[in-house]
């Protein structure tokens, strides 16, 4: 299915890296978001915005509802949440308020575990 | 049957005997039951330094307290021996409905002592018990075992744990196969009972088991069963992907080691996951243990009709990024092959990537290899052939067999085996996770993951979201986890409950079923004084506390990934670990702090029943 698979090596795609020349922000979707929204991710043409904003951003490109799934009613993230910022936990940044700069990428996970 | 009353069944398989025992209220408030109780048991009758594959040794399948109740999660049952790969004590957990139908026979623990002269197996339907003639079924598969065994008994609700070929042929790495595709995986448990020469257990029981206080057990675990069902890891993600479900996560966190711990991020980790699991359309349905709403089991069809349960997380990881393989089939099919030959796939995989690194640093030579395929990172062919051949001890299989510590002596570089007390670490790179690789470096059962799950908080952000860098509070983290984790162990419970459920519910549970009146408090230290004697027994076997430390490798920066730059700071942690557990600094333990835990105690004795 079009949406697993690649590209999904952690960084922009090379020809999308140089086609937007590091100004473009990847939302990659995860686990449980992947199999709602059907889709691995969406590009989207932003810099120097919160995580929050971006989130809401990332909510408008995409048909599914989502956010749900990471946010509560109130908008802070729901327990478990895993928002990371090329590969670090928002909350060890500045939580939400996080600013996403040129060529980040965010991964988006609903609460998981196993082992 | 109150939940208390259940027996012991003793079998001696050099005389061909047995007798049943019970087991007085006292043990249930000092261990509750299961890995606790069966290693004080252990402890007890065996000395600890004896060779784990001699007839001196014991092997004790042990239900917790509350498996075969209705508490939820209540169908794991364990199995303890002292363990030939790690030379450790081994307590290996399994699921299925072995163990809950194993309660209902009346025995709380089946201790099997002894060697047979020729293979048996154990029949036990109720309390009629036979020691079985198993000839005609040594050198079988699990699943063939198992068919002709359930055939032979005859009579529908009854379950078999069994040794595949591995075991049979004392593998190191051999694990325990119930009801086909459940394995109490670690620590070569599968070769204690091959050199038994027992081949399997068949069970079945119809004693239903009471709790004390049936109303409120009952409420209670209604209760519990809710919050798994409301919780969004156990009432959806892992019901959804599985255990699956951490790949991508591990991987985005850098955490995913690769390459046998060479690297932490995986390039195709897309191509594996479970999120591709279920894209491929491999996945056909999640699959449950007795009495659990979680049903976090994989039943899995591969594109050539090849079908079963797994890839786990660990499963996966191991066959996949860790032998740098991307073939979700191979990886599959080399976890169907270790289910069928009795392998634990964690050892195996690993000892497999061990293989890969030495054979492409030139350590071990093409003719090593005895005509196999050419051991290389990234080749299926390699991975789906060498498990074979490990789990029939055949060609290179036969030092594989050994496992990844012993084969890496064998060619002169033991430090390219990633493990502690020579058992495989899991899938989570220590250098990215303090908490996690003070966990692996002090672990009772050497190299482990679900001893003291840190990636919990440290990742997972559950019960709450730590650093994983910070030093600060870990050790006391970690010895929180290890307590609880012993509890939850001799509960007889599901180790993932707790993504959901905390101490006062696993009290309240236990409490309902008994009729006691234990505070949590008392409860974790029920934990506390379990770890205590593992650790006595180990430190009794000849294991000194030098080993409670991690692979070299772990003092190099991650090369890789998000952690890019990080190292493994558990020496640092120790000191402040030991204090807490009230060690010495050397890490032995005190007299005072046994006695404390009321561990100086004389043996106990199990009461013969009578009639
Ligand atoms: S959560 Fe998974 S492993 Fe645990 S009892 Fe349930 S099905 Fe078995």
């Amino acid at each position: 299915m079009s949406w697993c698979g690649r590209p999904g090596k952690g960084v922009l795609p090379d020809a999308a890296q140089s086609r937007f020349a590091g100004t473009m922000i990847r939302v990659r979707f995860f686990t449980i978001l992947r199999l709602l929204v059907k889709r691995a991710d969406v590009i989207l043409d932003r810099r120097g915005i919160s995580v929050r904003d971006l989130l809401d951003d990332a909510q408008r490109a995409v048909p599914v509802p989502f956010l749900h799934k990471v946010l509560d009613d109130e908008g802070k993230m729901k327990r478990g949440t895993l928002i990371l910022v090329n590969g670090r936990h928002v909350q060890h940044l500045d939580g939400l308020d996080t600013i996403i700069e040129d060529g980040d990428e965010v991964s988006l996970f609903p609460p998981g575990g196993g082992g | 049957m109150k939940v208390t009353d259940a027996g012991v069944l003793r079998v001696n398989l050099s005389k061909g005997t047995f007798v049943e025992e019970s087991v007085g209220e006292d043990m249930y408030k000092m261990y509750l039951g299961g890995r606790g109780m069966a290693a004080k048991l252990l402890s007890d009758e065996i000395d600890p330094a004896i060779d784990a594959l001699s007839p001196d040794n014991k092997l004790i399948f042990a239900n917790g307290l509350l498996s075969g109740t209705s508490a939820p999660t209540g169908g794991r049952y364990m199995v303890i021996t002292k363990s030939p790969l790690t030379g450790t004590i081994a307590s290996s957990n399994s699921g299925g409905i072995f163990g809950a139908v194993m309660r209902r026979t009346g025995y709380l623990m089946i201790v099997i002592e002894g060697r047979s002269p020729k293979p048996v197996y154990i029949s036990i339907n109720d309390n009629t018990v036979e020691i079985k003639d198993a000839v005609h079924l040594w050198g079988l598969g699990t699943a063939a075992a198992t068919d002709k065994i359930l055939q032979e008994f005859g009579e529908k609700r009854a379950s078999v744990s069994c040794i595949g070929p591995a075991g049979e042929k004392l593998s190191k790495i051999a694990c325990i196969i119930n009801d086909k595709h459940r394995a109490a995986g670690r620590s070569g448990v599968g070769a204690v009972m091959g050199s038994k020469n027992l081949k399997a257990i068949v069970v079945k029981g119809s004693n239903p088991i009471e709790s004390e206080e049936k109303d409120q057990f009952s409420a209670y675990a209604k209760e519990k069963t809710k919050m798994l069902k409301e919780n969004a890891v156990t009432g959806e993600g892992l019901p959804a992907l599985g255990t699956k479900v951490l790949d991508s996560i591990i991987n985005q966190s850098g955490l995913y080691p690769t390459r046998n711990f060479q690297f932490a991020t995986f390039e195709d980790t897309e191509e594996v996951s479970g999120e591709a699991l279920v894209a491929k359309g491999y996945l056909k349905s999640n699959k449950a243990c007795f009495g659990c709403p979680i049903a976090c089991g994989r039943y899995t069809v591969l594109p050539g009709g090849r079908e079963g349960e797994g890839p786990e997380y660990e499963s996966g990881w191991a066959f996949g990024a860790d032998c740098g393989v991307n073939d979700l089939i191979a990886i599959t099919e080399a976890n169907f092959i270790c289910n069928d030959l009795g392998l634990d796939t964690i050892s195996t995989g690993t000892t497999i990537a061990a293989a890969m690194e030495m054979y492409e640093k030139g350590y071990i030579k093409k003719e090593d290899l005895q005509n196999g395929p050419e051991m290389k990172f990234g080749s299926s062919e390699a991975v789906v052939y060498y498990t074979r051949m490990t789990g029939m001890r055949e060609g290179f299989g036969d030092l594989l067999a050994e496992g990844s510590y012993r084969l890496g002596e064998h060619f002169g570089h033991p430090e390219l085996s990633m493990s502690v007390k020579k058992q495989e670490l899991p899938a989570y790179d220590p250098r990215g996770v303090q908490g996690h690789g003070l966990s692996y470096a002090t672990s009772n059962r050497g190299g482990c993951h679900v001893r003291g799950y840190l990636i919990s908080p440290e990742i997972l952000g559950s019960p709450e979201k730590l650093d994983p860098q910070e030093l600060t509070g870990k050790p006391q983290w970690v010895k929180t986890f290890q307590d609880l984790t012993a509890v939850i162990d001799s509960a007889g419970l599901c180790l993932f409950s707790s993504f959901a459920l905390g101490l006062q519910d696993y009290t309240d549970l236990i409490n309902g079923a008994t009729g006691f009146s234990m505070t949590a408090e008392e409860v974790l230290t029920i934990g506390e004084r379990i770890w205590n004697l593992e650790r006595d027994f180990n430190l009794k076997a000849g294991i000194s506390p030098v080993t409670d430390s991690l692979p070299e490798r772990f003092l190099e920066p991650i090369p890789d990934g998000p952690q890019k730059g990080a190292v493994s700071h558990v020496q640092q942690l120790l000191p402040e670990y030991y204090s807490l557990r009230g060690w010495n600094k050397d890490g032995t333990i005190p007299k005072g702090k046994l006695k404390q835990l009321g561990l100086e105690n004389a043996k106990v004795v199990l009461v013969r029943k009578t009639g």
